[in-house]
């Protein structure tokens, strides 16, 4: 009884952490504000083309514009992804300010 | 054994709570290795538009190029067209050079010569003017080197150094706000309390009434007109208007020169000489030209 009670509570908990997860995760989705990059990240970061047109990697997000309205790839596409886990991306932010000698900046 | 068994039941239930806790969050958290980069390159912006003041729109155009990302084809050229635009404000960058060097003197005296400053600040207008016609070829083949999706980052790019340039030299009060010079000053000097206080006092009265008047809706005007005709499939500098009435470097270098002037009486000596020897860094720096 007592095993068949305890076999039964554990497969109960699992189906419920398991469903306890997945509803959570489109709850976050749900109350997400969209965000966009500010100016100076802009200013400093090089885009990634991609779909011809440019797209910043900001937030842990991909962002980008149809005409002056910022948007976010829900799934992160394949080729952005390969460029972020790529060499260049560690290119992709220019440093300005008095720390960078030799010049106004550097990479 | 059933207490074993309950064990075992909780510690895999923490541990898949604990996981799934994880995957929920790793999607939404920046590192703090991330987190100081993103904060080092605001700050460097926002230092470099305090401190670099060539061009105007013009110089904006050319930082843009920076971060522009062109396609393969295109980048030799661009960079050869980035240079041309940096060779164009060159005279304004040796005034700028010189007007950084008497500051970076008067600092360190503890009195800044206050005519040599004008007379500086009133030959860098006159420079900043020709840049535009120096530039006017240069601006004319980077429109046909770039494709319409640079183009358009280009010009948003450009009005992000606008708004930039607008937070850290027109709205900027000199009051101790996150971000701003004053706080940036007392952190690169470690002012004490009271220094902050004073200096934040002395510059709510001596930027306002020394800066000069400074037509912030023309510039806008200005940088919207070069948005509207560098988007366009047509192009030519020499009839868009590139902010040059707006007089934009000297606004930046008087602004500049007002806040040291303000802030140098109220250093210790040895703070006076590390601001002049940070000034004089700053001299010395000149523009680089990127490797997009």
């Amino acid at each position: 009884m007592t095993r068949a009670f305890l076999k039964l509570s554990k497969g109960a908990f699992y189906v419920g952490a398991i469903v306890a997860c997945l509803a959570a995760t489109p709850a976050v989705a749900q109350v997400r504000i969209q965000i966009s990059p500010p100016s100076w990240y802009i200013a400093t970061t090089r885009p990634v083309y991609y779909e011809g047109r440019p797209s910043y990697y900001y937030g842990n997000q991909w962002h980008y514009r149809q005409g002056r309205t910022w948007h976010t790839y829900r799934e992160e596409p394949r080729y952005l992804r390969d460029h972020r886990r790529g060499q260049r991306h560690q290119h992709d932010r220019r440093q300005y300010g008095r720390d960078h000698e030799g010049g106004y900046s550097r990479w | 054994m059933n207490l074993l068994r309950l064990n075992q039941l909780a510690l895999m239930g923490a541990l898949g709570l604990t996981a799934c806790t994880s995957m929920s969050t790793a999607t939404r958290t920046q590192t703090a290795e991330e987190q100081l980069a993103d904060d080092q390159a605001e700050a460097g912006l926002r230092d470099h538009h305090r401190h670099q003041h060539r061009g105007g729109v013009m110089q904006f155009v050319a930082m843009s190029l920076d971060t522009l990302g062109p396609n393969d084809a295109a980048r030799p050229q661009v960079e050869k067209l980035q240079r041309d635009l940096y060779v164009c404000m060159a005279p304004t960058g040796e005034i700028q050079r010189a007007l950084h060097l008497t500051v970076a003197d008067g600092v360190a005296a503890g009195a800044v010569d206050l005519a040599k400053v004008d007379g500086l600040i009133g030959q860098l207008d006159g420079a900043a003017a020709g840049v535009r016609a120096c530039s006017v070829e240069a601006l004319n083949q980077l429109h046909s080197a770039l494709s319409e999706a640079e183009r358009d980052e280009l010009v948003e790019k450009v009005e992000a150094h606008w708004e930039i340039w607008r937070q850290v030299n027109q709205e900027d009060t000199g009051d101790r706000a996150p971000g701003g010079r004053l706080a940036a000053l007392a952190r690169e000097l470690s002012l004490t309390p009271d220094q902050v206080q004073q200096a934040a006092a002395a510059l709510h009265t001596a930027l306002p009434a020394r800066s000069g008047a400074f037509d912030r809706a023309q510039v806008d005007a200005d940088v919207q007109a070069f948005a509207v005709a560098f988007r366009s499939a047509s192009f030519d500098a020499r009839t868009t208007s590139m902010g040059e009435r707006s007089r934009l470097s000297s606004q930046g270098a008087t602004r500049m020169a007002i806040f040291y002037e303000t802030v140098a009486p109220l250093l210790t000596a040895a703070q006076r000489t590390e601001l002049a020897g940070h000034l004089r860094n700053r001299a010395a720096q000149h523009p680089v030209v990127s490797t997009n």
